[in-house]
């Protein structure tokens, strides 16, 4: 399971660029799964058929790209501007460990003297050790990405940390899905998407769903957690199980869908809590909106800064999400 | 008469077209387009699709935006004097003591923009900028019975603007409704060379001349769900930071340089191969292009991508300084330069089963 995950994390694969992403979990999914395909916007999307008389498509997502940054500008003197890909933390990014596209390493620092409070995206650059331009152009073009280097880690303890598990760790629960599914008799078709472009606006997901025209979907994607120093009030705690949406700033979850995650997990003993988020949104609501719409759910993934370099969760949680999902979908 | 090149675009940019009123720019479309195409229809939104017939299913769309920003009428005061609305985003800064032509169906009328001017103005608020709330247009009628048997409360409003070509061999344009007429124009130009030249393309290709970009793209996203495309082209117009006191970071493209092919802006990320397509199209070609070196700004891209099963898109922009304003500036080369993109992109490219 970790082992799975940490090969997942290693792959570069900022919006817009989630082919090698989509290429290795292709080749993980193909013996789980009846067919695979990658879309127009790069989606995959896999399909499990079942077994029943009048089959129900039940559509799981989660997505691949992970936040980063778009070359836009060399510099004369070698270094190298960029434009955030997402929603960027730009405090936690700071003197960063960054890595490109091409496997370029270099450092995301601010212009010298600037203040935290006043940080934005056209006071930084990268510094790849290049001295000058033509040396720097050499290994970097315009519209190459970097990502803060991936670095999955366990800690002592069944948790783990490292980026970016927002959201590979979604796409690692849907592929265990996957495996489990793969032995069991389902009635239903299952389609097991892996989306694109959510960090920029859902937009691959939206795609994904007008192709496929779920009854139900359930999306996994990590939450916040209120159970951090100076955190906002919040009831889901890391280490607390499987966190059932019921709503975030971009959906409110299906209510029978939510009833009937949280009745399987009471009866499966399975951990889980319920999840309120007051910002942010996920693939959920694109999916839950497109064509003539579907029963949307969610079962995130508690974890601890996200969007940094140190994206924090427990591998309890992480299995909870997928026996839950398993038992939901089995019914 | 069939218009070309430079007089066509003069032609196109002159036409009174602001978001939502776009159907005189569209009659003129259908007008030179003539029998061009297979076939032209216009939706009830008010976009205009034309045909040309290919060797397969495969479908190809280029879009372009007929709409350009403008005014609307909100209010007629007891003096006769206009408040209004702008269309699409304006900087407040560009607008006072501006000409403009508003009007409807039936009637147009010259009206200047006013507001205080700075004579009147307290010492301290001599700098600042006038709020759009604060400025009315003056038609020069001298009460509201007058001022409303010319013009009524919903009525639309373009900026008046001479169009003029300056410069070393006329080589630069200057007008309103650059953005987006120009890219209408390239369309025109290249739908009339696939003609001449008798090229049956292996797709369909769909020219759809779209409307209301400038306030959230809603033409195209009808457009999109209409034509069901493979892939797209936009032709657009972007803000260009080549202008005195941008440091060099900030320099979006430069005017001169070729079409600005986007990476990435505020609502699309493009297609990496096809963004990849259209630079060795036009390096193999000989034809000038650039990459947008900014994230910035959007178009309709943004609904065409994520539309249907999802599309791949590209946009070539044409660079253009003072973007929404009476006074656009870009230059005919890079007009030029975009519309043998195109064309040379559209004999380059296969159909997609």
């Amino acid at each position: 399971m970790y082992n799975t995950l940490k090969a997942i994390t290693l792959v570069h694969g900022v919006s817009g660029k989630e082919h090698r992403v989509a290429n290795t979990i292709k080749e993980m999914i193909a013996p789980y799964c009846d067919e695979a395909h990658i879309d127009a916007m790069g989606n995959l999307i896999a399909l499990k058929r079942g077994n029943g008389a009048n089959p129900k498509k039940v559509l799981l997502c989660g997505h691949m790209d992970e936040i980063g940054f778009i070359v836009n500008f060399v510099e004369d003197n070698g270094f190298i501007r960029v434009a955030p890909i997402g929603g960027i933390n730009w405090v936690a990014c700071a003197f960063g460990d960054v890595v490109s596209d091409k496997g370029v390493r270099g450092v995301l620092v601010p212009n010298s003297g600037t203040k935290a409070a006043d940080f934005a995206p056209d006071l930084f650059y990268i510094d790849i050790g290049a001295d000058s331009k033509k040396n720097a152009e050499r290994k970097v073009k315009i519209g190459d990405t970097f990502v803060l280097k991936s670095n999955l880690t366990k800690l002592n303890s069944s948790r783990v940390v490292g980026r970016p598990l927002d959201d590979r760790a979604g796409c690692g629960i849907v592929l265990e899905i996957a495996k489990k599914i793969a032995k069991e008799p389902v009635a239903d078709d299952v389609y097991y998407v892996f989306s694109v472009q959510e960090e920029v606006g859902c937009r691959g997901s939206k795609t994904a769903a007008f192709t496929i025209a779920p009854d139900v979907s359930l999306t996994f994607d990590v939450t916040g957690t209120g159970d951090t120093a100076g955190s906002k009030p919040m009831a889901v705690k890391l280490g607390g199980g499987a966190a059932i949406k019921i709503k975030d700033m971009s959906v409110i979850c299906d209510s029978e869908v939510v009833d009937k995650l949280t009745r399987i997990a009471k009866e499966k003993n399975i951990k889980s809590q319920h999840e309120i988020l007051a910002y942010g949104g996920t693939d959920t609501s694109s999916i839950q909106m497109t064509g003539a719409g579907c029963r949307a759910g969610a079962i995130s993934i508690p974890s601890r800064y996200i969007h940094s370099g140190v994206e924090m969760i427990d591998m309890n949680d992480y299995k909870a999400c997928i026996d839950l999902a398993v038992e939901f979908i089995k019914e | 008469m069939k218009l070309h090149g430079r007089e066509l675009l003069e032609y196109l940019c002159q036409k009174f077209g602001p978001t939502g009123f776009e159907h005189e720019v569209a009659d003129a479309i259908v007008e030179q387009l003539g029998d061009d195409c297979d076939k032209i229809v216009k939706d009830t939104f008010g976009n205009v699709y034309a045909l040309i017939k290919g060797a397969s299913d495969d479908r190809v769309m280029i879009s372009s935006h007929m709409d350009e920003v403008g005014f609307m009428i909100t209010d007629i005061d007891g003096d006769g004097y206009i408040k209004f609305s702008n269309l699409g985003g304006i900087d407040p800064k560009v607008l006072y003591g501006k000409q403009v032509i508003l009007g409807n169906e039936k009637t147009k009328i010259n009206g200047v923009i006013a507001a205080k001017a700075i004579h009147h103005k307290r010492r301290e608020d001599r700098f600042s900028v006038t709020p759009i709330k604060e400025m009315y247009i003056d038609i020069g009628a001298k009460d509201a019975d007058e001022a409303k048997e010319y013009v009524n409360i919903g009525d639309f409003g373009v900026f008046n603007s001479n169009f003029v070509f300056f410069g070393t061999d006329n080589k630069y344009a200057k007008g309103k409704a650059i953005d987006d007429r120009a890219g209408c124009c390239a369309m025109i130009e290249t739908i009339r060379k696939i003609r001449e030249n008798n090229i049956t393309l292996p797709f369909d290709t769909y020219f759809c001349f779209t409307v209301r970009e400038e306030v959230g793209l809603s033409g195209a996203r009808v457009a999109a769900e209409k034509v069901k495309p493979s892939r797209a082209i936009i032709l657009e117009s972007t803000a260009i930071g080549d202008i005195a006191g941008a440091p060099a970071h900030k320099r979006v493209a430069d005017v001169g340089s070729g079409g600005v092919i986007s990476l990435m802006d505020r609502s699309t990320i493009y297609d990496t191969d096809f963004v990849n397509f259209t630079l060795d199209t036009a390096k193999n070609n000989g034809i000038k292009a650039q990459v947008k070196r900014y994230v910035s700004g959007g178009n309709d891209a943004g609904h065409i991508h994520k539309s249907g099963k999802g599309v791949k898109c590209v946009a070539i922009s044409m660079g253009t300084r003072y973007l929404h304003s009476p006074a656009c500036v870009a230059s005919m080369e890079d007009y030029e330069s975009i519309r043998e993109l195109v064309f040379a992109m559209l004999n380059n490219m296969k159909a997609e089963v």
